[in-house]
């Protein structure tokens, strides 16, 4: 019942209210803009939250992550590229709808479903973070590190093209964490004698080194390889209106799509890119006309939407209850709970809880703005899109990331590391590794370092205390399985794959 | 071919951790080795690269390489270039003088080629940077170790 004092109090601040619909139109239009990524612009705007107070910094970044996956589908629908991974799923129905004529129904559709699917999330999480804190306060350090390696693991070997690809990537962002002093003895580790690297790598550095010169340096890299512009349907002549005879089918595919969304949110590193399609999967599997997906069908575009706009509120449990992120988002949003001296984990609600309400009510004033903007300007934001000169735009983009990465500590040190960062995610991306399991693992190694030296230390050295615990033994076992399930998926796809060639 | 290269650049970066985590000196009695989880993570890191080494070598006989894609890398590689010569001048010379150079270099780089526009760019890119975080946020800015136009300006 936390979260009624927390709205109210939201609703009556102006410069909050200001600010989440602020973040609401930054996030739609980042969102919306292909090959800006919502990550990429709270990791860029990270530093200047450094001067705000708690709550305004992690409304602010938190409303644009969840305003920026649902501004994803208007690209996905209008320029047949999805702005964000999550939105690829909707692209499936949504281009063929606006090439019909329908893109403003699509959008409208979608805006609705994303409203919908991050209510139920938003709800759930509401309602279930308290006992997943209270349940988390009992665990000890072997049970919270087989968390952590379950994390690892599944970040590593879930999301992105190659298992071992992933896991590699999760492994450099451990090693790169462990530069610097060691907390417990105060030995140093790959420093080299250098004193710099002696405190560290820092996380806003590397963020916006990876997500943002990253993407600037990829985008150099498409233009000079295409020359192809982007195409555009939709206009002011489609039939853009919306009837309740319409949207009536597509609801139970809605909130079968907030239900998915919604669980796979809770799991970290799953991500919302997973339950878009896995609801459109179940969606068509479940659907009157599956003849009619993925050639402009109205649910085609509520199922994936609904669904990938539900996984914000869930994945945000994990992060609050046991400091483990579960998306790129949450592992930034980390980042300004500890530059603000605020300790994530289960004792987080008895110390802050005040504050976590408000951020979730935040949470909830936000999908208002944005389901507003959306559903009655998502036409009008695509046009400004595509009057943003992306030959401007992208150099602003590198020289902020210069001035950001440096004004985070005033270190020049830190923008040597953005600049090699940057680098580093560009050949990530370019060779398939996966940056949110190396930035994921980066974020959560020191914990999960610290629970396991201190499981050690309680066993008088021995690793058995992992498989003796039951919940320890539990999560590892879950880690072995999220691979055996990947690895069985991708036998699945092959065969699929050779049996396609085959019929050919 | 290219998993073979991806899993010997891998092999090396992870014997590089693995010799930095031998580095680290041994625990004192009665606690927990500051190197365990480097040297876990690097070993790890150590099979996967011969995991995907020979995974390489199985494929790299039909794999036939492509250079459709140089063009783009040369481009990335400049711009890489652009970068490191940049946050060292920030070092050198502070904020506005680099910024002032780097920006029309970016613009024409991503395709501008209006002479107003990049001449423009040189005022107004360290302007506007250095009101939004040096001004209005009060980031302090870099003084430059050679020459700090920005301390010229000021007087």
């Amino acid at each position: 019942m936390e979260i009624f004092p927390a709205l109210l109090s939201v609703i009556t601040d102006p410069t909050l209210l200001a600010a989440i619909l602020m973040a609401a139109v930054v996030g739609m239009i980042v969102g919306a803009t292909p090959g800006l990524t919502a990550s990429a612009a709270i990791a860029m705007l990270l530093p200047i939250t450094l001067y705000m107070s708690p709550l305004f910094a992690l409304a602010f970044l938190y409303v644009i992550g969840k305003s920026g996956r649902y501004g994803g589908s208007i690209a996905a629908i209008l320029f047949n590229t999805p702005g964000t991974a999550a939105s690829a799923a909707t692209q499936i129905d949504g281009y063929p709808l606006a090439l019909a004529g329908k893109a403003g129904k699509a959008m409208k559709v979608a805006t609705i479903s994303s409203v919908i699917g991050d209510f139920m999330g938003d709800i759930m999480l509401v309602v279930g973070v308290g006992y997943i804190a209270a349940l988390a306060l009992k665990l000890g350090p072997p049970e919270t590190f087989a968390i952590y390696f379950s994390a690892f693991v599944v970040i590593g070997s879930v999301i992105g093209k190659s298992i071992l690809k992933g896991l590699a990537s999760a492994l450099l962002g451990i090693l790169v964490a462990m530069i610097g002093l060691d907390p417990i003895s105060g030995e140093e580790r790959y420093t080299f004698g250098n004193f710099e690297l002696s405190n560290g790598i820092g996380l806003v550095p590397l963020m916006i080194g990876v997500f943002v010169l990253g993407e600037v340096f990829s985008q150099i890299e498409e233009r000079a390889n295409s020359n192809g512009d982007t195409k555009v349907v939709g206009g002011d002549s489609d039939d853009n209106s919306l009837s309740w005879e319409e949207y009536k089918p597509c609801l139970p595919h809605a909130i079968r799509g907030g239900l998915i969304g919604a669980g796979i949110g809770i799991l970290p590193g799953l991500g919302s890119a997973l339950a878009a399609f896995i609801s459109y999967g179940e969606g068509k599997r479940r659907a009157i006309n599956p003849e009619e997906w993925g050639k402009g069908a109205l649910e085609g575009v509520a199922a994936p939407e609904a669904a990938n706009n539900a996984v914000s509120g869930p994945s945000m449990a994990p992060l609050l209850t046991l400091g483990i992120p579960g998306s790129t988002i949450g592992a930034i949003l980390l980042g300004v709970f500890l530059i603000h001296g605020i300790q994530v984990g289960p004792t987080l609600f008895i110390t802050d809880k005040e504050l976590i309400y408000k951020l979730f009510a935040c949470g909830m004033i936000g999908i208002v703005a944005y389901g507003t903007i959306g559903y009655f300007g998502a036409t009008q934001v695509a046009k400004i899109i595509l009057k943003i000169p992306t030959n401007v735009l992208y150099p602003m983009i590198f020289l902020t990331a210069f001035i950001a990465s440096y004004a985070a500590r005033g270190s020049l040190f830190d923008v040597s590391v953005m600049t090699l960062a940057g680098f580093a995610g560009w050949l990530m991306r370019k060779f398939d590794f996966n940056i949110a399991a190396f930035i994921i693992s980066f974020v959560l190694a020191k914990g999960a370092e610290e629970t396991f030296r201190q499981s050690i230390l309680m066993s008088d050295g021995g690793a058995l205390i992992f498989v003796e615990r039951p919940i320890a033994l539990g999560f590892l076992l879950l880690g072995v399985a999220a691979i055996c399930f990947r690895i069985r998926g991708i036998l699945k796809e092959r065969k699929v794959a050779e049996g396609g060639l085959e019929d050919a | 071919m290219r998993a073979f290269i991806e899993g010997l650049i891998l092999a090396f970066v992870s014997a590089l951790a693995i010799w930095g985590a031998i580095q680290v000196p041994s625990p004192t009695p009665g606690e927990t080795w500051a190197g365990v989880v480097p040297m876990g993570a690097a070993l790890a890191l150590l099979v996967i690269s011969i995991w995907l080494t020979i995974g390489g070598l199985k494929v790299g006989a039909n794999a036939a390489s492509s250079a459709s894609n140089n063009k783009g890398t040369i481009h990335v590689v400049l711009l890489f270039v652009i970068s490191i010569i940049y946050q060292q001048s920030l070092r050198w010379f502070g904020y506005v003088l680099p910024t002032a150079i780097v920006a029309p270099v970016l613009l024409y780089s991503f395709g501008v080629r209006s002479w107003v526009g990049l001449a423009l760019s040189i005022i107004v890119c360290p302007l506007a940077f250095h009101l939004i975080f040096f001004k209005l946020l009060g980031v302090f800015p870099p003084v430059g170790e050679v020459f700090d136009l920005l301390g010229k300006l000021q007087g």
